[in-house]
C-alpha cells in the first residue's frame, strides 16, 4: 500500500528522473541526483506549496545536477554516454528497417552529445521545452526568470545547438 | 533570382516563431518562400527542424525500480529494505572487517570451485570421475548459495556495489559458468552415458 506522499514521489520520478538524465548525458549521476531529490522530496513534502511542488522540484534537481558538473574534472565526461534502452527503442518505434534503426539511433546519440556540450541556461530550457514539453510560463516559474527570458533563452538556445551541431558534425543533414 | 544577404538575415529571424508554430501565416509562407530560393537557409530550416523533432522524440523515462526502492528505504528507515536496496546509513566505522571477511569468502569459494573442477576433470585409474547427477544438482546448489552469501555480505559491508551487479553479473553468471562445467563432464551429457564393457 502507497502512503500519500509515496504518490507524489511516484507522480514526480519521471520528471526528475528525465531531466536529470538528459541533462547529465550520464545514467549512473543521473539516479544519484533522483534519488537525492526523490528523499528531499519525501521529507520535506509536508512544507511544501502542492502549487508549486513541480517548480521547486524541478529547481532543486537542475540545481543537484549543477553541482554534479562543476564536479566533473574532465569536459569529456559531458558527452552523452550510451543509449538507455528506452532512448534507443523510441528510435526504433521509428524505423522502417535495420539500417534506419542504426541511423536513428546515431542520430539521437550525437544529438545528445551536442546537447551535453551547451552551457546553461540553454541545456536546461532546451530539456524543459522540448523533450518535457513544458510551457514557457512553467519554464519561467521553474527556473524563476521573466517570461520574456524565456523566450530568449529558448531561440538563443536553439541557435547554440545547431551552431554546436555543426561544429561536431560538420553541414550535413543529421538524418 | 539570387537571395540577398538581408534577405537570409529576415528569413533567419522568422525562423524560432516559426518553429513554434507562432508565426502568422502570411510571414510563414514568406520565410518557405524564401527557402525554396536559398539554399543556405533551406539547410538551416532543415537542421533547426531535424534537432526539434530529435529532442522531442526523446522519450521520457521512468527512474529505475531500484531508485524507488533506495528512496524508500532511506526516508522511511523503519520500512523493511527491499531486496538488493543499498543501505541508506553510512557503513561502519569497522566495515573493513566486514569486506575482509567478503573478500575472504569469496576466495575461498573461488578456491573450493576450482578444487572441484580439477578434482572432477582429473582422470583417476582406478576411479573415473563421473559425479552423479544428484552430485552436480547438489554442487550447483552450493555454489549459488555461496555466491549468494558473498553477495550479501558484501552488501552488508557497505561496499559501493551497484543493485544488480552481483546478482546479474557475478552469482547468475557463475553460476550458470560451474553448472555448465559440470554438465559439460564426460559422463554426465546424456549421449555420453557409459557404455557397456567401456
Amino acid at each position: 500500500m502507497t502512503t500519500g506522499i509515496e504518490e507524489v514521489v511516484l507522480r514526480y520520478q519521471r520528471r526528475v528522473f528525465t531531466f536529470a538524465r538528459y541533462f547529465l548525458g550520464q545514467r549512473e549521476e543521473a539516479e544519484d541526483v533522483t534519488q537525492e531529490v526523490l528523499i528531499r522530496l519525501w521529507r520535506n513534502a509536508d512544507g511544501l506549496d502542492p502549487e508549486r511542488l513541480g517548480a521547486w522540484l524541478l529547481r532543486v534537481t537542475r540545481n543537484a545536477c549543477y553541482d554534479r558538473l562543476r564536479q566533473r574534472r574532465t569536459a569529456a565526461a559531458v558527452v552523452a554516454s550510451d543509449l538507455d534502452p528506452e532512448v534507443a527503442e523510441a528510435a526504433a518505434s521509428e524505423a522502417p528497417g535495420p539500417a534506419a534503426l542504426a541511423e536513428a539511433a546515431d542520430f539521437q546519440r550525437r544529438l545528445l552529445a551536442a546537447l551535453g556540450r551547451l552551457e546553461e541556461p540553454y541545456r536546461s530550457i532546451l530539456i524543459l521545452r522540448e523533450v518535457q514539453d513544458f510551457q514557457y510560463q512553467e519554464i519561467s516559474d521553474t527556473l524563476d526568470l521573466p517570461l520574456n527570458t524565456v523566450r530568449v533563452y529558448i531561440h538563443r538556445g536553439r541557435q547554440r545547438l545547431r551552431e554546436q551541431w555543426k561544429e561536431m558534425y560538420g553541414d550535413a543533414h543529421p538524418a | 533570382m539570387p537571395t540577398r544577404p538581408d534577405d537570409c538575415a529576415a528569413a533567419l529571424a522568422l525562423l524560432e516563431p516559426y518553429l513554434d508554430g507562432e508565426l502568422p501565416p502570411a510571414e510563414a509562407e514568406r520565410l518557405r518562400e524564401h527557402a525554396a530560393r536559398c539554399p543556405a537557409c533551406t539547410a538551416e530550416l532543415r537542421l533547426a527542424q531535424a534537432l526539434q523533432g530529435g529532442l522531442r522524440e526523446l522519450p521520457e523515462l521512468d527512474a529505475p525500480p531500484a531508485v524507488l526502492a533506495r528512496v524508500r528505504a532511506a526516508a522511511t528507515p523503519e520500512m523493511p529494505v527491499l531486496p538488493f536496496a543499498r543501505p541508506a546509513r553510512e557503513p561502519a566505522p569497522h566495515s573493513w572487517r566486514s569486506r575482509f571477511a567478503a573478500l575472504a569468502a569469496a576466495l575461498v569459494l573461488v578456491l573450493l570451485g576450482t578444487l572441484l573442477l580439477f578434482e572432477l576433470r582429473s582422470p583417476r585409474a582406478s576411479q573415473p570421475a563421473r559425479p552423479t547427477p544428484l552430485e552436480v544438482a547438489r554442487a550447483t546448489a552450493e555454489a549459488r548459495y555461496a555466491l549468494a552469501y558473498v553477495g550479501r555480505a558484501s552488501r552488508r559491508a557497505g561496499l559501493e556495489i551497484k543493485d544488480e551487479v552481483l546478482p546479474e553479473h557475478l552469482v547468475a553468471p557463475a553460476a550458470r559458468s560451474l553448472s555448465r562445467s559440470l554438465q559439460e563432464m564426460p559422463g554426465l551429457r546424456p549421449d555420453s552415458a557409459p557404455r557397456q564393457g567401456s
